[in-house]
């Protein structure tokens, strides 16, 4: 329990270090963004993850559909807000994620296939 | 007699408002909606938290509590999303290992996919005269909630619609890489775990897990890179363009 609270004090931390950066160097980022890059860059020159900051990030990432969810609700009570948008909305989204679908899976596919046939085409 | 009464109006007037109200309403519906998605045995297209935001939403419309009211109370568990946020760093930094690996396809992926994924939807949208608030909103679609939540703020767009946007999203990029990679003939689950990741999110990660422990890493991998390169790359140039 204690390990947890000593790593939820490591997450803040690094929340208050993004939120000084953010504004110190008015980045247009979230003060939570920019303390994820610092933690991994923490991590990366340390090379090794304490007990602690396991612990304590293990639940709050599995949490983070119960977190999002009063952000979701939302949508329900907006929804007249963007009423003559929905069509759009939609199409966009469905003909949008199948088109980057395609475009991913066809790039990482070509890369990834070893290059080393290549000298018999 | 009369005083008890008084005091259940006075009640009920005020309990609405405590943040325990927004609280345990927001728990029980997260739950509910777990147990309702076994129970529908776990349909790809419907994931719980959608079946749970339903309920929670039918919840606040049959009580007298305002969305306004509610969010207010509910306020300490959305602020759990910024150390949240920050505890990503953790599952980045065990991914390394992939980066090191298969760095050159990953890094000549990742930006135009990235790119993409946010810029069809917001061309499309664009060419269909969507007006800005609505772009801005869709424009964080493929990357995963609490860092897609900091930069709709960036933008100006709106949280909830992004909401929206995410689920379908996550939905959407599911199907289709599923069915594409069939029509394709892929089978690499390096390949098909990356493109869930990138395209589909938390929500592609959950499926990419479900092919393998490859393809969840994959995933997690290319959530994860998603994530912080459109973090950097998409407030930038939402600020030369607009």
């Amino acid at each position: 329990m204690l390990s947890i609270l000593r790593g939820f004090l490591i997450l803040t931390a690094f929340l208050m270090l993004g939120d000084i950066t953010v504004e110190l160097f008015a980045l247009p980022l979230s003060s939570g963004v920019a303390g994820m890059l610092l933690l991994t860059l923490w991590l990366l020159l340390r090379r090794r993850l304490s007990h602690d900051l396991g612990a304590a990030s293990q639940p709050l990432i599995g949490m983070l559909a119960l977190l999002i969810m009063p952000g979701v609700v939302g949508i329900f009570f907006q929804a007249d807000e963007f009423s003559g948008q929905w069509l759009t909305i939609f199409i966009a989204l469905i003909l949008g994620t199948l088109l980057s679908s395609l475009t991913t899976l066809w790039l990482m596919q070509r890369l990834v296939a070893s290059p080393r046939e290549r000298p018999h085409e | 007699m009369s005083e008890l009464l008084l005091r259940l109006e006075s009640l009920a007037h005020t309990l609405p408002q405590r943040p325990e109200t927004a609280i345990v309403l927001t728990l029980a519906a997260y739950f509910a909606g777990l147990r309702l998605f076994n129970w529908l045995r776990s349909p790809a297209w419907c994931p719980p938290i959608l079946l749970a935001a339903c309920l929670l939403a039918g919840l606040l419309a049959l009580l007298p509590l305002g969305y306004t009211e509610y969010h207010r109370g509910v306020g300490w568990l959305t602020w759990l999303l910024g150390p949240a946020t920050v505890a990503l760093g953790v599952p980045l930094y065990q991914q390394v290992h992939h980066i090191r690996t298969l760095w050159k396809p990953i890094v000549l992926t990742l930006p135009p996919a990235a790119i993409l994924a946010a810029g069809y939807a917001v061309g499309i949208a664009w060419l269909l005269d969507a007006p800005p608030t609505v772009l801005a909103s869709l424009a964080p679609k493929s990357v995963t909630a609490p860092i897609a939540m900091g930069i709709v703020e960036e933008l100006r767009g709106s949280v909830p619609l992004l909401m929206g946007a995410l689920l379908i999203t996550g939905v959407m990029a599911t199907l289709s890489i599923t069915l594409l990679a069939r029509w394709g003939n892929i089978h690499d689950p390096r390949v098909i775990g990356f493109a869930l990741g990138v395209n589909g999110h938390a929500i592609g990660t959950v499926r990419a897990f479900d092919i393998g422990p490859t393809a969840g890493a994959f995933a997690s991998l290319g959530m994860s890179l998603t994530g912080v390169f459109t973090a950097l790359w998409l407030p930038m140039m939402w600020y030369f363009v607009g």
